[in-house]
């Protein structure tokens, strides 16, 4: 069982309705895990603070996110990552935000006052935000925010990202602390948005071998992901003993996601999410803070959510999806739409070059592994 | 790109009396592999950590003992670059004769130097990632107008350009790589596609093709 964090406010997080990161994917997803049988009881989180914000993001920055709020006009916008066509500017930008960070910087204090140890963030992972500069969606950096939370108690902190892009954000607000190990699977920066991530990036100073990256080939599939993460990830959490696991759940990694081009499947997923959950027990006594991220397919992204809340909450897993549910939003999940909570099987057919990518990826893997090891033990 | 905005200044040279063991030294301490070699505030030569290795190696047909001069083993009469060459001048230069630096010499003083090393950083300023950004890559025809026929596109769209990169694909089209501030490149292709552009990447999902 899982504490599940949702606020209405959240839903105030909206770019506009040309935009990809639109709130609607979590209107379609708690309406169908209602018409499921499992109405999400939340608890609501207080929106975080502008202290709370200062604790990763630069004052400056900040003041010109507020000001822009306010509808005045800032001549350097462009050069903190703002009014762009990833991060347009609309009103009420800032307190929209907060209340994201907010969420998730509360779940992270019921994990570190003891009162939870499986949470769930029905929202956030905003992943791509630096210091100064939004970026890619991302005007605050929730997860950040919540991981301070968690070093400013003493704690160790690991940071898996799920998400198809590189975690940027998160990654360089922590490069250079040892308090923070930070793991990125995603789709290679040599094709995709941002561009980091590559397995050479491994933090600096004390956090040096700290942070760790793997970029996978376009079209990589459900298995291949599979095997780099068990390559990767049970050894850099035994190796580095965190406290708790925060994870960004992005769930556009997902082969019809249209924003990239990974091949995983609601399966694959869902062994993600048991991976998790047996990692958290072995290595953080159970303690972990799921977030959400990217996903930008309305036929996909509600099921594979609703397989992330189905797994912490232990609950069965329905095959078909219910009939109503389909009917109501028929116009956003679009035509062709499975009837099944998982993908159909096969998901896709197959396609060329598999050899190849497999032997890249493996590549990838062993270089990485290569260069951590030496930091590791 | 200019040598006078990616060489190294100031640089540290060598007079040619000093001893090959000094000179190892200086190489060691600074971490550097070139010293040019001054005399009287001239430029006489250039002496490389591998020119004191093989001067006093066992395997030199007449080797130096660490005591001996700078002179003995240095290059003498360098080929220098002016501070105005632009650095494929200076790649091409260092390719053809396989040196791994000039010294960059203006009005007779040494003011800075090039290295191999520098050209690797060029490359890494002008192809890597310095913001966050997503990648385009389109074949454009070779006929004037087509590059601007794409930036407008992007500038409609209030999409802004970090870096433009463009080489010939061999089959009369120019292969241009842009990488763009935006996360929406998939996007950005489909429309691409729908102007008539050749898009190469991002492509088309390989079971939807």
């Amino acid at each position: 069982m899982a504490t599940v964090i949702f606020h209405p406010e959240y839903r105030r997080y909206d770019f506009g309705p040309d935009h990809p990161f639109t709130p609607a994917r979590l209107t379609i997803l708690t309406d169908l895990l209602a018409s499921l049988g499992h109405p999400v009881n939340p608890v609501e989180p207080a929106i975080a603070t502008r202290e709370d914000i200062l604790a990763v993001h630069d004052e400056a920055f900040v003041a010109t996110v507020e000001a822009l709020d306010r509808g005045e006009t800032v001549t350097d916008a462009d050069s903190y990552g703002l009014g762009t066509p990833d991060n347009p500017i609309f009103p009420g930008m800032d307190e929209a935000a907060r209340w994201l960070v907010g969420g998730t910087l509360y779940g992270a204090r019921l994990i570190a006052d003891g009162a939870e140890k499986r949470v769930l963030q029905l929202g956030g992972g905003l992943h791509h935000a630096a210091c100064a500069r939004a970026a890619g969606f991302c005007l605050y950096n929730d997860l950040a925010v919540a991981i301070r939370e968690f070093v400013s108690r003493g704690w160790y902190v690991a940071y898996l990202d799920l998400d198809l892009h590189h975690g940027d954000g998160v990654q360089s607000l922590f490069y250079n602390s040892d308090k923070v190990l930070t793991i990125s699977l995603h789709e290679s920066g040599y094709y995709l948005y941002p561009g980091t991530g590559h397995i050479h990036e491994l933090g600096s100073g004390s956090g040096r071998g700290m942070k760790i990256n793997i970029p996978l080939e376009p079209f990589t599939e459900g298995r291949e992901y599979l095997e780099a993460f068990d390559a990767v990830i049970p050894q850099a959490l035994s190796w580095f003993s965190p406290a708790v696991l925060v994870v960004q759940g992005g769930a556009d990694a997902h082969f019809a996601d249209p924003m990239g081009d990974l091949a995983l499947t609601t399966r694959t997923y869902q062994a993600l999410y048991k991976r998790i959950l047996d990692l958290a027990e072995r290595h953080t006594q159970g303690r972990v803070l799921f977030t959400l991220g990217g996903g930008y397919s309305s036929a996909v992204v509600p099921r594979v959510w609703a397989l992330l809340y189905l797994t912490l909450m232990d609950l069965p897993v329905p095959e078909r999806l219910p009939a109503e549910w389909m009917k109501k939003w028929a116009a956003e999940l679009g035509p062709g739409m499975t009837p099944t909570l998982h993908d159909p099987d096969p998901p896709y057919p197959p396609f060329a070059g598999g050899e190849e990518r497999r032997r890249r990826n493996q590549t990838t893997v062993s270089r990485l592994l290569d260069s951590v090891s030496r930091y590791w033990y | 790109m200019l040598v006078r905005e990616i060489m190294k200044s100031p640089v540290t040279t060598i007079a040619p009396e000093t001893t090959l063991l000094e000179a190892c030294k200086l190489l060691q301490a600074q971490g550097i592999r070139h010293l040019p070699v001054m005399e009287s505030g001239r430029l006489v030569g250039v002496i490389t950590d591998r020119d004191v290795r093989f001067a006093t190696s066992a395997l030199c047909p007449s080797p130096h003992a660490a005591t001996d001069s700078v002179k003995c083993a240095m290059s003498p009469s360098p080929l220098t670059a002016d501070p105005g060459d632009p650095i494929e001048d200076v790649a091409r230069i260092m390719r053809e004769k396989k040196i791994g630096c000039l010294p960059v010499v203006e009005g007779g003083l040494i003011i800075g130097i090039i290295t191999n090393m520098d050209l690797l950083d060029a490359i890494l300023m002008l192809t890597g990632v310095h913001d966050p950004t997503g990648r385009l890559e389109v074949a454009l025809p070779d006929v004037p107008g087509e590059l601007a026929r794409l930036t407008t596109f992007l500038s409609h769209r209030n999409v802004n350009i970090r870096s433009i990169l463009t080489y010939p694909n061999g089959q009369g089209l120019i292969h241009t790589v842009l990488r763009v501030d935006s996360n929406q490149t998939p996007l950005l292709a489909k429309a691409l596609r729908e102007e008539d552009f050749t898009v190469l990447w991002p492509v088309q999902k390989p079971w939807l093709r």
